[in-house]
């Protein structure tokens, strides 16, 4: 028994299979480099989003540094313009002195506050409570 | 013909090989010794350029009074500074930077000529200083001169309390004198490192910074002055130095309950900002550091022992001549004393007679026991540097027989005014000795707060130390301190009045004294203890009165700052105003 030719139809199926065989895989190649080319890219993004971070970072860090710069600065000129030598000198400016007459004004609750400041406020609190 | 140009062309060749073989070997040797021989070496070298291991200044913490305000605080302030060798025309320099920064002019030529790389122009400058500065720098196109930031330790009260709160060294910023020395481990915290990348321009570079340890800022120290108190009793001293024409003197109030002491004047001072005027002598804190034998006012420990001892009462009457003389010592009084008096006589009379038999009666060894735990010859407190322990000599060594009555007046006893302030505070306090103290709590910069818990002990019963302060009380009712007494609140004290001791000659002054008055307000229900002591004061009040005489010339003192002091804090009078 000898094989005969095979039949049309099959014979074009086989070599359309053979010459997909034989065609060089193109799209997992171009899937690949587009993924190298779009991690490529990420990476650079990432890098520059970093870099922009950093300096934001550091923009915000000479902030808070002058921010506490100009704290402590303001905190400096309050306690110099609380200084009773200065109110003194102010207040002799103006013309202001002691009153010859004096009076006494006892509040209830406020005579023991030889404590700290603490508990001077605490005194001082109570006693913004009971105002109307 | 055709021979010779082949060997030509060919010489030719040969050269522009042998040339660029020549150079080729020279770049591959370049490279050879670049990338291989001395690859470590120059690596190390960009790596240095680039990478600076940096010091994190940690901030020196804040000094503040009892109420919270700032008495000491670190800023960072900026100064110009220059290399002399780059500044290309320093007279001209000098004469655009010096009016702008303050400095003299000479003086800035001559730095800027100097051999150095290195000197300021101008330090502490204030902001809109280095803006004009550095718009001058700009404009004139000057070359050499940049800023640097450098901590400033800043006093905003100026003078107020300097010798207490102290100073601290301008070049590395640490503590050289008072709470600034005392407490500099505290305050300086801990400085951090880390890792920096710089550009050619010295800028940081991004995410090449590694910090390998945070610096850790100083504790903050809150003080139990109180600025207003201090305040009073600083203008209060200087008025009676002014008076008096005293070289200097001391304050110390004392609140009684707690040891806390709320105001510490020592004068003449110092502005700790304004180093220019800044007297060496001045640093100290004399109501710590100056001893003093404390004459009358340690009387109260003579008779306070011999009542709790039960040798006297308050009624016990003593014949008290105007002299007495013990061994070949002669005692005598000021003026002429009654045949007989009683303690509580003796006390306000301010009897050295009358208080030399009490002592003899006490004995000399329960004398020494008493004065030991009153505080004397040790430091009153653990808050200061320097602080003298005074001057008490163990009982084994009172081997003059004059010894012990000389104690018993003040006389052969050293002690500072804090000491004294402590005595004071401890009959006022009913007999319970507390350990004065000028720091009330340390904050750590994690928040974590460490509260002095004085110590204390009991001297002498309440009993003892209540009929001690009526007497006190009689002193300034008819006694030597009457010009103590205040019209809102009854107060009691003793005066005391010492021969200034010159140690340079070993003999006492005929003309310098040390004036004394320290007196506990209100004496019914006591709150504070003032100290005033004057060096040498001299002159006549109204009516003739000597003001060497601590009744004289340190009692007024006290009087202002006890009735001030206890407005501040707002005690009630309570004094129907008939002293």
């Amino acid at each position: 028994m000898t094989a005969g030719a095979l039949p049309r139809s099959t014979a074009r199926r086989v070599g359309a299979r053979e010459q997909a065989r034989r065609r060089p895989v193109v799209r997992p190649l171009v899937i690949f480099t587009i993924a190298v080319i779009l991690a490529f890219f990420a990476v650079i993004y990432s890098r520059i989003s970093l870099d922009r971070t950093a300096f934001e970072l550091q923009r915000l860090d000479r902030e808070i540094a002058v921010e506490q710069e100009l704290h402590w600065d303001l905190r400096v000129d309050y306690a110099r313009l609380q200084a009773p030598a200065l109110i003194t000198q102010r207040a002799a400016a103006l013309g202001l002195v002691y009153p010859e007459d004096r009076y006494t004004i006892e509040i209830s609750g406020m005579a023991d506050t030889v404590g700290g400041p603490e508990d001077r406020w605490m005194d001082l609190r109570a006693l913004f409570v009971e105002q109307p | 013909m055709a021979r010779t140009r082949f060997r030509f062309v060919d010489l030719r060749l040969i050269a522009v090989g042998l040339v660029f073989v020549l150079a080729w070997a020279g770049i591959g040797y370049r490279l050879f010794r670049v990338q291989g021989a001395d690859a470590a070496e120059l690596a190390q070298l960009g790596f240095d350029q680039r990478v600076r291991h940096e010091t994190i200044q940690a901030k020196r913490g804040t000094i503040y009074d009892r109420d919270g305000i700032e008495l000491a605080v670190t800023v960072y302030g900026k100064a110009l500074v220059a290399d002399p060798s780059l500044v290309e025309a320093p007279g001209e320099a000098a004469a655009i930077l010096a009016p702008i920064v303050g400095v003299d002019y000479v003086e800035l030529i001559q730095r800027l000529e100097g051999d150095g790389r290195f000197t300021y122009v101008a330090r502490r400058l204030e902001s809109d200083t280095v803006e004009r500065a550095r718009e001058a720098i700009e404009s004139a196109d000057l070359i050499g001169f940049w800023f640097v930031e450098e901590p400033l330790r800043i006093y905003p009260s100026g003078a107020l309390a300097a010798p207490v709160i102290g100073i601290t060294r301008l070049d590395d910023g640490s503590g050289i004198e008072g709470i600034e020395a005392v407490m500099e481990t505290e305050l300086a915290g801990h400085p951090g490192k880390r890792v920096v990348e710089r550009d050619q321009s010295g800028r940081a570079i991004p995410q090449a910074e590694f910090l390998l340890e945070p610096s850790v800022a100083g504790s903050d120290v809150v003080l139990t002055l109180d600025r207003e108190i201090q305040y009073i009793s600083e203008t209060s001293l200087q008025a009676g130095i002014d008076r008096s024409g005293a070289f200097g003197g001391s304050v110390i109030v004392l609140d009684i309950a707690n040891g806390e002491i709320l105001a510490m004047v020592s004068l003449p001072g110092f502005d700790g900002s304004d180093r220019s005027a800044l007297d060496p002598s001045t640093l100290r804190n004399r109501a710590i550091t100056d001893v003093y034998e404390p004459g009358s006012t340690l009387k109260v420990v003579t008779v306070a022992a011999a009542l709790e001892e039960g040798v006297i009462r308050p009624d016990t009457p003593f014949e008290t001549p105007n002299e007495i003389e013990v061994g070949d010592e002669t005692y005598s009084d000021h003026g002429s004393n009654p045949p007989v008096m009683t303690v509580s006589d003796i006390v306000a009379q301010s009897s050295n007679v009358g208080t030399i038999k009490i002592q003899r009666q006490l004995g000399n060894e329960a004398h020494y026991r008493y004065l030991d735990a009153f505080g004397l010859g040790r430091p009153a407190s653990i808050d200061f540097a320097g602080e003298s322990t005074g001057r008490l000599d163990h009982v084994s060594e009172w081997n003059n027989v004059a010894a012990g009555p000389s104690a018993a007046i003040g006389y052969g006893v050293g002690a500072t005014p804090l000491q004294m302030a402590s005595v004071f505070a401890t009959l006022a306090n009913d007999g319970e000795w507390v350990e004065p103290h000028v720091i009330a709590e340390i904050v750590a910069s994690d928040g974590e707060r460490t509260i002095t818990e004085p110590r204390r002990h009991r001297v002498v019963s309440p009993e003892t130390a209540r009929t001690m302060r009526t007497m006190l009380r009689r002193v300034v009712e008819d006694g030597t301190g009457f010009r103590a007494d205040i019209d809102e609140f009854p107060v009691g004290g003793k005066t005391g009045t010492t021969d200034k001791f010159d140690v340079a000659t070993g003999k006492y002054s005929d003309t310098e004294t040390i004036a004394w008055f320290i007196g506990i307000a209100p004496i019914d229900d006591p709150k504070i203890v003032v100290v005033v002591v004057l060096d040498s004061p001299s002159g006549m009040i109204a009516g003739g009165y000597d003001m060497s005489f601590g009744g004289t010339s340190a009692a007024p003192i006290f009087a202002e700052i006890a009735e001030s002091t206890l407005h501040q804090l707002g005690v009630s009078p309570t004094h129907d105003g008939d002293a």
